[in-house]
């Protein structure tokens, strides 16, 4: 029996590694308490969503900084700690994801004050939203127990199909809405009937336990539908938070219907989430976050990534050809942005294909640079929906002379996501390309070369879609627009900082590569090197 | 009579009484309020009996969990005429005739059921050895010692011994208690972010003074 004085001093412990989240689940309760009062009208809770993020955010960061179990010792191996009985993982991964999302968190909330998306009526539905969002993110970067990646995936979920449907009186809005819940619906249906299938068989949900489980039933001779339906369910409903190919159906409408601010946040945070989820969930499923005592044969793990690593290269290359290809046809601009987040989630996925540590790493790396560059484009996109009443891209042309410098900044986040080299997207590309480059010259898969080789077209291809963008902006005949109320000069300040990070980004290579390296270094290496034959 | 044995009756014949004001009241509000008392003192019950556990999930379940989602859901979309319930008198014949005969099954079923061929083991003497609220407290804890003890554990245990030549597993893994405080009280927090999001898009946008003229759709 354990006393009650040791039970609170572990639920203590835990709580303060959990800090980031209790703040944000105490800042939702605040601004519903605020909101009970009168003259509540006149409270700005998009500052008190600002601030609650901030907090948030330094204490992650205070946790980055000073936690010295984060800090890889010289083995190379950095501490995990499992939080409320095994429930969440606590190590350097985890606080780097905090980090990302709290920042994009309040970038967001800058974004959304700029561009007056919620009006002053709806403002705090809105932030709860935006913060229950948030955390659900946090918690799906965290988990380390199939049922808390089921309950944080919905948690990212439901609050999303919510902020989609936001601008209620626009019908398409409610359409997006209702598609994201009717598809949403059915992939986390799909993942819990996986998640329990997996549970049931292997008897936990604790990650590393069913790894060791789903790798001894890979590694022994029989041959078993059961766990290989299930894990490929549980990967399918991450699939669909990613939006990878072919669970992206909902994206393109859902970012159509949804005001720009709405739509960058579901690509970036939603996005970052399900890459950091994935991850976790495939580092473990390939022994790199094994216990004391789970000490499995090589062979063994080896034979997991013989059956994941090919799937994962075939939906990294269809995700990124499909979205490159598909974003040719758009002229709304929303919609070609969609399919370019799409191609980037595949890139993400490239990341990870590598089925190395270095690979996830360079996802990571991927991911923040990513931030800036979406944000930055969809920002522009709502700066410029507030100026000229439209997200086509035909109603864009000649735009350098209304709006010149939205239209410079605009090509700075573009040609960033193409990867032109002085700019942040390009380092982010080449950190993905050289991991996939080093996991094949260790496998010798020749798989992982045809994916660098197609992750290479794939980026010239790109090109041509974001330079037509430019090319209406600059080239094209001015339109006879109703004058209508100047961009800010906050909201130029704003995508004016958003593209100095991707300017000067390529300067700050080596903390940002150090950075995502510390993250990793709380999984073990693993070594598909071992390649063997399926017996 | 003990003072339990009237605590018993007064419990229980208040909550009769509520559950009698859930079919009479005609407002469909104050009857999900009738109902809320109803199924409060359904709880009351059991904890007299010495039931914690049992008379702590209906408080979960149906007071905290269901109601309020019956009384979300009646006060937002509780317009016009189904505001009001007037029952005419051919639906109350049915209706009695049906809750009669269901109370004359159930009060069967409990007439001729041998009571005294219970296991011992079932109704301990002293209730307190049953599983109570405090133990349900320390397995959400984490306090892997007590019972009810799950085989979905939270808490890793060994792996089992396994045949690195063979790669066949020698004995089934071993898990211990599990622990869900977490997932337990994270889900009261998404509920709550969720019913704001409900509520926000069911509910009518506030009427605003309109300056420009109204376009036309």
């Amino acid at each position: 029996m354990i006393s009650p004085e040791q039970l609170v001093r572990v639920l203590r412990r835990d709580l303060l590694a959990f800090g980031p989240e209790v703040i944000i689940v105490l800042g939702i309760i605040l601004i519903l308490m605020v909101r009970m009062f009168r003259g509540s009208e006149r409270v700005p809770f998009g500052g008190l969503a600002a601030v609650v993020l901030g907090l948030s955010l330094v204490v992650s960061w205070w946790q980055w900084v000073t936690d010295q179990t984060l800090e890889p010792t010289s083995s190379g191996l950095s501490e995990t700690r499992y939080l409320f009985s095994y429930m969440l993982a606590y190590d350097a991964f985890t606080v780097y994801l905090r980090l990302f999302l709290t920042s994009f968190g309040l970038f967001m909330v800058a974004l959304c004050l700029l561009s007056g998306v919620p009006d002053p009526d709806d403002s705090a539905d809105f932030y709860v939203l935006l913060l229950g969002a948030t955390l659900g993110m946090m918690l799906m970067a965290s988990a380390a127990h199939l049922l808390m990646v089921y309950i944080a995936v919905e948690m990212a979920s439901l609050p999303s199909y919510a902020l989609a449907g936001f601008l209620k009186q626009r019908r398409d809005s409610s359409e997006a809405a209702l598609k994201y819940v009717v598809y949403g619906g059915g992939a986390s249906g799909l993942m819990l009937y996986g998640i329990s299938m997996l549970a049931g068989k292997v008897g936990t949900g604790f990650l590393p336990d069913v790894a060791a489980s789903v790798a001894a039933t890979f590694g022994s001779q029989q041959f078993d539908a059961v766990t290989l339906i299930s894990v490929l369910l549980l990967l399918a409903g991450i699939g669909f938070k990613l939006a990878a190919v072919p669970f992206h159906f909902w994206c393109p409408d859902v970012f159509a219907g949804a005001s720009a601010e709405v739509a960058g946040f579901l690509s970036v945070a939603s996005k970052g989430a399900a890459v950091a989820l994935l991850g976790r969930v495939l580092v473990a499923l390939l022994g790199g976050m094994r216990l004391e005592g789970h000490e499995l044969a090589p062979p063994w793990w080896a034979q997991v990534s013989w059956y994941l690593g090919p799937a994962l290269v075939f939906l990294s290359a269809l995700t990124m050809t499909f979205g490159n290809l598909a974003a040719y046809a758009q002229t709304n601009l929303k919609r070609l942005l969609a399919y370019s987040t799409i191609a980037h989630a595949g890139y993400m996925m490239m990341g990870l294909c590598a089925l190395t540590r270095e690979g996830v790493e360079a996802s990571l790396f991927y991911l923040a640079v990513y931030f800036f560059m979406n944000l930055g484009a969809f920002a522009v996109v709502a700066f410029l929906r507030n100026l000229v009443g439209s997200e086509d891209l035909s109603d864009y042309s000649g735009l350098v002379y209304r709006a010149p410098w939205l239209t410079v900044t605009m090509a700075i986040f573009l040609l960033s996501l193409v990867g032109i080299p002085p700019l942040a997207g390009y380092m982010a590309k080449f950190q993905i390309f050289a991991a996939v480059y080093h996991a094949w010259q260790a496998q010798q898969q020749t798989g992982l070369l045809v994916l660098l080789a197609l992750g290479v077209l794939n980026t010239v291809l790109s090109l041509f879609y974001y330079v037509n963008v430019l090319k209406v902006m600059v080239l094209h005949e001015p339109k006879e627009i109703p004058a209508s109320k100047p961009v800010s000069g906050l909201a130029l300040v704003y995508t004016g900082f958003l593209s100095l990070v991707l300017v000067v980004g390529i300067f700050f290579w080596d903390p940002l590569a150090s950075g995502s390296n510390k993250a990793v270094s709380s999984f073990y290496e693993i070594s598909p090197r071992l390649t063997v034959s399926p017996r | 009579m003990s003072v339990g044995d009237i605590l018993f009756w007064i419990v229980g014949l208040m909550t009769a009484l509520c559950a009698v004001m859930v079919v009479v009241t005609q407002h469909i509000v104050r009857c999900a309020i009738w109902l809320l008392f109803t199924l409060a003192g359904t709880a009351g019950l059991f904890f007299l009996l010495g039931l914690d556990f049992l008379g702590a999930t209906q408080l979960f379940v149906y007071v905290g969990g269901t109601l309020v989602l019956v009384i979300f859901g009646v006060m937002l979309t509780a317009t016009g005429p189904f505001l009001q319930l007037r029952a005419g008198a051919g639906e109350w014949a049915i209706a009695i005739i049906v809750g009669l005969l269901l109370y004359g099954l159930i009060a069967l079923s409990w007439l001729f059921a041998d009571w005294s061929k219970l296991p011992e083991s079932a109704l301990p003497d002293d209730p307190r050895q049953m599983y109570h609220t405090e133990q349900l407290g320390r397995a959400l804890l984490g306090d892997t010692s007590v019972q009810p003890a799950s085989e979905l554990a939270g808490v890793p245990g060994s792996l089992g011994a396994a045949d690195k030549a063979s790669g066949k597993l020698q004995e089934p893994p071993k898990r211990q208690a599990s622990a869900f405080l977490l997932p337990f009280e994270i889900v009261s927090v998404h509920l709550l972010v969720v019913l704001i999001g409900a509520a926000y898009l069911a509910r009518a946008k506030r009427k605003r003074v309109v300056v420009a003229p109204r376009e036309s759709l």
